[in-house]
This record gives structure tokens, C-alpha cells and sequence, in this order.
């Protein structure tokens, strides 16, 4: 895909400048004209409020870069292709999918994929041509009908798979949107800017920048991680962002956004619903966690072991971990319902048969599992410690097996009986995964939503009196329910750094320990 | 794989990705893959809308046969009330119209999330569904179309509806009160009844409600007794049984005579004599032990055959039909005021972004026509929000149960209309009541203390 590594006498080789040269340095300087452009007339970012804020500094940004790699590139620099590039496949990136987006691409997506679906047949004639080909030159021989053969068989599946997913019917459509004048200037910088980014990958590029043998490897790395630093970007990076922006101001998500720098935050310190919720929070973390964490030890333990069948105990402890949250809590929801729920009904029985037994008259309790404001809580652990600690075991368990053997045996031959062993090396060598195992749970605890939303769905998700409001509840109330964006993005940030507070504490405390350090 | 050229393989996968981009961007709207329709306007389905055509008063209608493109989503309650949306979209007969219908998720789930998410991303439907209760704010939100204008130049009548919900799908955001403005049309309506096991109250030998209703008879205290002598069954049975939400227990206020809010909705009346009574009746209730313990969902006990009688509305009756025992409904016992009951509703609106709005308008007709009202109402879901003895008619013929008429007197028995809080914030409003109401009934706090505190503590919802 790239250059072969080039020595630094091989570099700058002037003299060969190729003739895409001229029209790169003219596309970095329509580039950032573009930027600012849109910098200075504000024309296209029709955002109010604090939103503009965002946009403003990002279009500043691109445009201080834009700037920068159309210098670079002038210079014949390695930084000018590697920041051009980048400029490219950003610009690439985000007018192709605003392009898409005006000629109606994602609306229409989920019809295609029906049509996918109903016509996946020719998928697999496709496949079987791509195996008949390759087929035909097993073993050394080569067989060009049969490879012929496989090719047509690929073409015409693949020729009728476009034609059924409505290719024909759509080219109207698609000439319609393209003829919009809005799209032509969007998808023609797209495609321009795409084509610039694919030049500058190949070999060309890199002997005209000079890159250099550890440049070059530098690039290829860029290159792999580009579609997920894309996606980064566009689903985590960019929406976080957001937020934080968004909690500094007043926003329903359907008018623009007002500014109110940290009135959010300020409200936040007196509301007793969040403070409820915060405290909910850290007695479930508290109770939860350690709940999870050393049953889950003891487990692994146990399942650390050479009998027969264990690996099917594993699996069946590791099970509740892989099965959604949402079907797991309606079944549990109808173990805790209080009348005909299986939990109570066990208590009665139980208590029945000890009642025969010893012949007392002890009434069976019946706890209100849900709907009591002292237990519902305690349901919500149960069912996070039940479904998180197969997974916590697995994790014990693979740390466990790679405990060096030796010290067991040495551990053996001092006399050392299994308690020992355990306490001494197990759980000592397991600092590592414990510290993980913990640090992950408390993160999960501290932003639990599914359980006690759906367990108290669909008209009290915070519980009797409030008792199951979690944080990311109350985010969700406040955003989607009350239309208070802004109010719960500021609950959002309140509890990344309740989060975030709590991991660094415990970070620095596992580390003055030693382990992380080493 | 060696054997084919890796060149020619690049190249049809790229065709292939290429031809799928194009037949998306071409294919936007018109979804054939739930219901689509471009046919001519023959139904009675958009009847006002085609006699204005064939009348040629407008010139509106004329610009529909240019073809158009139309999406809609509404809140279906269960898989098979989303499967007949999506057949009645396929029989719609707008002309020049393709409908989409896109179901949305049901209440559990995200429906007002996504619809949220479009709304603010600007892709959400031309034509959709809202629940009663958030009408205020979307109109002051201005997310949705005032269909005055359309509704009076294709002769529509307001009072084909129940007034309760056009009230609201009327009202001037400004003042709060009903004026020349609408909002869209209510989808259905909705009241309480009481779900009945006949089996559990033979067998506990109790007066039958339904018995009781029709002589009259079925009140407060005839209600307790029957809920007492049910659960003496003992073990797990409960005679009665209700959801905690604002709705089952504002039901037992209003039948005491009392309200959630002032007359004109604009303050809080939870701290009346009235309030307290009902409340106070539901606290003794659950307080005797005859019914599921409050909080708990008594739907499962219900099905399961362990509780007596289960308040809920129309909406469970598609559930309820898959029981094995004898059951029916009846209407609410009656309080110091009659029954009382709530009307519940959720109306279609007009997207205020749609390029379409005539049209979009014709859709919200054809959606809420008698046909289509009677179509859903087959499900057992839903009862129709026209005053049409046609659609009432036919929502009557399908049981069980076989008191259907229990729903219908409900809406004529002066109910309590769903509603926003124009002048105030419902959500608000909801989250201070409902918590202490819970606390009353469930005996965690005292009745008095909630009279003399609650609208103090409701104050801000209503701008205090």
C-alpha cells in the first residue's frame, strides 16, 4: 500500500516532481480559503448558542491545520502529507457522508436492507462462484474454465443481487438527488479530497516528501488505525464533546441551545434528587462490588481445578454474563414479584418444610422485593451480582492459571496447607486482575441504568420513593423525559467525575502498593 | 482465495457496495418494506378529504397529485398492534401519496426517545403520535403544526371527537385555554374498568361486581367487600390489584370528587378534602391486606389467576384474552362523586418541518377515520376517539369482553381528560405527586401531612 522504505539519501528527489503536485498545493489552498471562509462569513454553520462555540473552535482548528499542511506540502515535507492526509480523510469523510445524507442515504437504508435480507440468496451464489474459482486451482492445477466458470457465476449473482435490491428503480432517485444543487459541491469535494488522500498513500508521495524508513512505518500505522480513529471521532470523541458543551447551557433538544455557563452545575449541588441519586449510587457501588468481586474469587478458585466436567460449571457461570440485560431482568423482575413471584414462593416453602420439621409456627417472610423502598434496592445487587460474577470469574480464573506452578510447589514441599496456599500466592499473584476486576465493576456499578429502570418500568423507574434513582436514571429523566438536555448532561459530567475521581483514587492506591509501577 | 483475480474481486465488491449507496439514496421514502401506496383516492378512508377534491373548493388538493412522499410513526402497544398499523398504511388511498410507516418502539421501550432524537436530528416523521400529556410542550416547543388552516379548507368538525382531548388539541399555548388552533387528532381514547375473575368470586361466594353494576350497587364499600372476601381464600389470593402510576390512583381522587389540578389547570388541588378522601379509601384498602401489596405489578397475579379484580385500561385486554379462567370488566365502583375515571388519549401531529403539510394533514384524517378506528379497535386495544356509532358499534362486537359497553360508560361517566399542563410543567408535576401519593397509600406518610404539604411541594411545577 505505501512506499518501500526510502534511505535518507534517497529522499526529496527533486527534480521528478509529479504532475499532481501543482494541483495538491492548489487544493490545500482552496482547502483552507474553504475553512475560512466558513470562518469568517459563518456561512454554513447556521448553530446558535454554545454550539456555535464548538463549531467555531472546531472550524478554527481545521483551518490552523489546513494552513499548516498546505505549508508543509509546499516545503516538500514528510508533516505536510501526514497532516494533509489527515485533513483529506476528515474532509473526505465528513462531506461524503453529508452527501449521503442530503441524497436521503440513511432513510434509506433500512428498506435496502430488507431487500438484503429477502434477496441473500444470490449473496450465497456469489460466495459459491468465489469457491469455485478458487477451487479450480487446487493443488497446483490450474483449471482457467473452471475458474472462468466460478467468475461468471460470481458476476451474474452479483449482477442480479444489485438489480433486485431496486438498483434500476433507484438511479431516477439518485439522479434527482445528485441534481440538487446542494449535493453537487458536497460529493465533488468529497471525491476531491478522497482521490488527494489516496495519492498521497502511494509511493509517489512518499518519495516526493522524503519519508523516511521510521516515517513510513509511522504512516502505515496512522493508515490502520484511521477507520477506527474515524469512528472514534464521529460516535465517542465527538459526542463527548458535545455533551460537555451542551451542559453549559439550556437546551431541549428541539430549540437552540442557551448559554448558561455553570448554572447546570450550580443546580446540580442543591437538587436532592440528584444528591438522592448519588447516594443510591455509592451504597449500591459499596454493597455490589465487593458482593461481585469475592464470591467471584472463591468461585474461581474452585473452578481452578483438573475434574471432569469443569468446564461445563464454567460455562454455566460465565452464562448470565453473555445473556442481555433486558431479558434477564424481565425474568427476575417475575422472580421478585412479590405475590406470584418465585423468590417468595421459595420462602414460603422453605419455611414450610422447617415448620414440619421442627414443628414451629415461624411465618414465612415475604418481602416486597420491588416495591418496598428498604429492599428494592438490595433486588437491584442481587441481580447485578448474579450477572456480573461469572464474568468476574473467568477473569480470576485466567489470572489464576497464570500463577507460576512452581511456587505452589514450593509452597507444597514448606507444608503449606490449601488456605495458605491461597491467601499467600493466589490472591497476592492475582493483584493484577483483581485490580482490573474492581476497578471495572465499580465503573459498571456507579453507571447502572438497566436494572433498576426495567425492573421498576415502565411508569416508576426511580423506585418507591426514590429509593433504585441512579444517576444515569436521572440523566435520562432529565434529558429524554423532561427534555432538559443540557440539566442532564450536566448529571452526565457530574458522574464521569464521580467516576473518574473514585478510579484515580484507586489507581494511586493499587500503585503506591507496587504492581501497577512494575 | 488464490483462484480468483484479486483485481476483478476489488471491483465487484466495490460494484456491489456501490449499487447498494445508489439504492438507498434512491430508494429514501419510499419503503417498500413496510407499507407504501400511490394509488387513487377511492376510500371512505379520506372521505372529507376527497369530497373537498371532488367539490373543488381547494386548490390544496390538487398540488397532492404531484407525488409525494410521506413518513409516519406511531407507539403501537404490542407486535400485532404494529403489524396492523403497517397493514392499514398498505390500504390507505391518499392520492399521489407513498405513506411509510415506521413503527415505532412500544411504551417499555424508547418510543418517545427516538422521536426525541429525530425531532432534534430534524429527520423525525412528517405525521406522528404523542401522548396526551405532552401536547403542551411540543406545541411550545414549536415542533408542531397548527392544522387550523387545512382542517377548516377540507370541512373538518372538531366535534366529531370526544371534547376532552380536542379541548387540549386545541388550546392557544398562551393562555392555556381552548381556542382556533389545532394540533392534530386524537389516534384513541381510553378509560379504567375493572378486570374480573368470575372464577375467584364464585368461588369466594362475594357479590358479582358486574351484578352489582347493573343494580346499581357497585360502590365504594361494595367494592372493599368484594376485594376482602376474595382474598379470605387465603394463601395468595388478593382481591384487587392496580399499577403504581398517576393514573390508577388519580381515578380513586376523582371518584372521591377531587382533581390533581384547579379547574382551568393552572394550580395544584391535591390538598383538597376530596383528594384526601380518595386517598385516604386507597390507603385503607391496601392497609386490610385484601390487595396486592402497592407497588407490585398485579397483572402477572392476574393472568396467574391469584387476584380478583385488577384495574387497568383498554390497553390490557389483548393480554388478558390469553387467560384461561372466566373473566370480564366493569366500570369503576362508585365514590362519593360516581365512578370517576380518566379519559386517556394520544393524538397525531403534523411535523411543523414537513414540506408536505396538506398532505400530511389528509394523512392524520385518513388515520383517524371510522374504518381505521374500527380496524385497530379488532385488536381489542383501543377504543375509537370518534363519536361515530359506527366505529363504537363495532369496537362493541369484539370480545371478550362481553361488557364492552364498561369502557363506553366510562367516557360518559364526566371522566377526567389525560392532559398537559399548558401553564405548567406535567413532568414536573409527576415526579413530586407521584412519590407522595405512593407514600400515602402505602401508610409511609399521613394523609394530613400530604393535604397540608403536597401543593407546596408541586409549587414549582407551576412556575412557584
Amino acid at each position: 500500500m505505501t512506499a518501500p522504505p526510502l534511505t535518507a539519501e534517497t529522499r526529496r528527489e527533486v527534480g521528478s516532481t509529479p504532475a499532481w503536485f501543482t494541483p495538491l498545493l492548489v487544493w490545500r489552498v482552496l482547502v483552507a480559503a474553504g475553512f475560512a471562509v466558513l470562518l469568517t462569513t459563518r456561512r454554513g454553520i447556521a448553530i446558535e448558542g454554545a454550539n456555535r462555540v464548538l463549531v467555531l473552535a472546531g472550524v478554527t482548528l481545521a483551518l490552523f491545520v489546513a494552513m499548516l499542511a498546505g505549508y508543509q506540502t509546499y516545503r516538500r515535507r514528510h508533516l505536510g502529507r501526514l497532516l494533509g492526509f489527515t485533513v483529506d480523510l476528515l474532509t473526505a469523510s465528513v462531506t461524503g457522508f453529508m452527501a449521503l445524507n442530503r441524497m436521503s442515504f440513511f432513510n434509506g437504508l433500512d428498506a435496502v436492507g430488507e431487500r438484503f435480507n429477502r434477496n441473500i440468496i444470490w449473496l450465497v451464489v456469489i460466495v459459491a462462484g468465489w469457491l469455485i474459482s478458487g477451487w479450480s486451482e487446487r493443488g497446483g492445477l490450474s483449471r482457467p474454465r473452471i475458474q472462468r466458470i466460478g467468475r461468471y457465476i460470481m458476476a451474474g449473482g452479483a449482477a442480479i443481487m444489485v438489480l433486485a435490491m431496486g438498483l434500476l428503480g433507484a438511479i431516477p432517485g439518485v439522479l434527482a438527488n445528485i441534481a440538487d444543487l446542494e449535493v453537487v459541491p458536497v460529493l465533488g469535494v468529497a471525491i476531491v479530497a478522497a482521490l488527494f488522500a489516496r495519492i498521497q498513500i502511494g509511493e509517489s508521495a512518499a518519495r516526493l516528501f522524503g519519508t523516511t524508513q521510521s516515517q513510513s512505518e509511522g504512516f502505515d500505522g496512522l493508515l490502520f488505525i484511521a477507520p477506527n480513529a474515524l469512528g472514534f471521532l464521529a460516535f465517542f470523541a465527538g459526542p463527548l464533546i458535545f455533551s460537555l458543551v451542551i451542559s453549559f447551557t439550556e437546551w431541549s433538544g428541539l430549540q437552540p441551545a442557551e448559554f448558561v455557563g455553570l448554572a447546570n452545575y450550580r443546580e446540580l449541588l442543591g437538587d436532592a434528587l440528584f444528591l438522592r441519586s448519588l447516594r443510591n449510587i455509592v451504597i449500591f457501588g459499596l454493597v455490589a462490588v465487593p458482593l461481585t468481586v469475592a464470591p467471584a474469587l472463591l468461585l474461581a478458585a474452585l473452578l481452578n481445578s483438573k475434574l471432569p466436567g469443569i468446564r461445563v460449571f464454567r460455562a454455566i457461570y460465565f452464562l448470565p454474563s453473555i445473556a442481555g440485560v433486558v431479558g434477564v431482568t424481565l425474568i427476575w423482575k417475575q422472580l421478585f414479584n412479590a405475590t406470584v413471584g418465585f423468590l417468595n414462593y421459595s420462602i414460603l416453602e422453605v419455611t414450610e418444610f422447617f415448620n414440619g420439621l421442627f414443628g414451629t409456627a415461624v411465618a414465612a417472610p415475604q418481602p416486597l422485593w420491588i416495591s418496598a423502598p428498604e429492599v428494592a434496592m438490595i433486588s437491584v445487587i442481587i441481580l447485578f451480582v448474579w450477572q456480573r460474577i461469572g464474568f468476574d470469574t473467568v477473569l480470576f480464573l485466567a489470572g489464576m492459571q497464570g500463577i507460576d506452578r512452581s511456587l505452589y510447589e514450593a509452597a507444597d514441599i514448606d507444608g503449606a496447607g490449601a488456605w495458605t496456599r491461597f491467601r499467600h500466592i493466589t490472591v497476592p499473584m492475582l493483584r493484577p486482575t483483581t485490580f482490573f476486576v474492581v476497578a471495572t465493576d465499580i465503573i459498571l456499578a456507579l453507571q447502572t441504568f438497566n436494572e433498576p429502570f426495567i425492573l421498576q418500568a415502565p411508569s416508576t423507574p426511580a423506585g418507591p420513593g426514590n429509593s433504585t434513582l441512579t444517576p444515569v436514571i436521572y440523566l435520562y429523566q432529565q434529558a429524554f423525559q423532561q427534555f432538559q438536555i443540557g440539566y442532564g448532561s450536566a448529571v452526565a459530567w457530574a458522574l464521569f467525575i464521580l467516576i473518574f475521581g473514585i478510579t484515580i483514587i484507586y489507581f494511586r492506591r493499587q500503585g503506591e502498593d507496587g504492581f501497577l509501577k512494575a | 482465495m488464490e483462484g480468483a483475480n484479486p483485481v476483478s474481486k476489488r471491483w465487484t465488491l466495490l460494484l456491489v457496495a456501490l449499487a447498494m449507496i445508489v439504492a438507498a439514496c434512491g430508494d429514501a421514502g419510499s419503503g417498500d418494506t413496510t407499507a407504501e401506496t400511490t394509488a387513487e383516492t377511492t376510500g371512505e378512508t379520506t372521505g372529507e378529504t376527497t369530497a373537498t377534491t371532488e367539490g373543488g373548493t381547494t386548490d390544496s388538493t390538487e398540488a397532492m397529485t404531484d407525488g409525494v412522499s410521506l413518513r409516519w410513526m406511531t407507539r403501537p402497544d404490542n407486535p400485532e398492534e404494529a403489524a396492523v398499523y403497517g397493514s392499514i398504511s398498505d390500504g390507505l388511498n391518499i392520492e399521489g401519496v407513498t405513506l411509510t410507516y415506521e413503527p415505532g418502539d412500544n411504551e417499555g421501550s424508547s418510543y418517545q426517545d427516538k422521536l426525541l432524537t429525530n425531532l432534534s436530528a430534524g429527520t423525525a416523521p412528517d405525521v406522528f403520535w404523542i401522548p396526551g400529556t405532552d401536547v403542551a410542550r411540543f406545541v411550545q416547543e414549536g415542533v408542531i403544526l397548527d392544522l387550523r388552516e387545512y382542517a377548516s379548507a377540507t370541512g373538518h368538525n372538531d366535534a366529531d371527537f370526544y371534547p376532552g382531548p380536542m379541548g387540549h388539541l386545541t388550546t392557544d399555548p398562551a393562555t392555556g385555554q381552548p381556542a382556533d388552533k389545532l394540533w392534530g387528532l386524537p389516534r384513541d381514547v381510553s378509560t379504567f374498568a375493572i378486570y374480573v375473575n368470575q372464577d375467584l368470586v364464585a368461588e369466594a361466594g362475594v357479590d358479582n361486581p358486574l351484578d352489582l353494576a347493573a343494580s346499581g350497587e357497585w360502590t365504594w364499600d361494595k367494592f372493599k367487600e368484594v376485594s376482602e372476601g376474595i382474598a379470605a381464600l387465603g394463601g395468595e389470593i388478593k382481591g384487587y390489584g392496580q399499577s403504581n402510576w398517576w393514573g390508577p390512583n388519580g381515578a380513586w381522587i376523582n371518584a372521591a370528587g377531587g382533581n390533581f389540578f384547579s379547574d382551568d389547570r393552572s394550580a395544584c388541588a391535591l390538598d383538597s378534602a376530596e383528594a384526601a378522601a380518595g386517598l385516604s379509601f386507597l390507603s385503607e384498602l391496601y392497609a386490610g391486606g385484601s390487595a396486592v401489596p402497592f407497588g407490585e405489578d398485579p397483572e402477572p397475579g392476574f393472568r396467574a389467576g391469584t387476584v380478583g379484580m385488577f384495574q387497568n385500561g383498554r390497553w390490557a385486554t389483548p393480554g388478558i384474552r390469553t387467560v384461561e379462567f372466566n373473566w370480564d370488566v366493569v366500570g369503576l365502583p362508585e365514590g362519593p362523586a360516581g365512578p370517576g375515571n380518566w379519559l386517556f388519549w394520544g393524538a397525531y401531529v403534523v411535523n411543523a418541518n414537513t414540506e408536505h403539510p396538506e398532505q400530511a394533514w389528509a394523512l392524520v384524517q385518513a388515520l383517524t377515520s371510522t374504518e381505521v378506528q374500527a380496524q385497530i379497535s379488532e385488536l381489542g386495544a383501543n377504543v375509537p376517539s370518534r363519536v361515530s356509532q359506527d366505529a363504537l358499534d363495532a369496537f362493541l362486537g369484539f370480545t371478550p369482553p362481553a361488557n364492552n359497553q364498561a369502557f363506553l360508560d366510562g367516557l360518559s361517566n364526566n371522566p377526567t381528560t389525560e392532559g398537559p399542563l399548558w401553564l405548567g410543567s406535567w413532568p414536573e408535576f409527576d415526579a413530586v405527586q407521584g412519590p407522595a401519593i405512593g407514600d400515602v397509600i402505602s401508610g409511609a406518610r399521613a394523609v394530613e401531612d400530604f393535604s397540608a404539604n403536597i401543593c407546596n411541594e408541586a409549587a414549582a411545577a407551576f412556575g412557584g
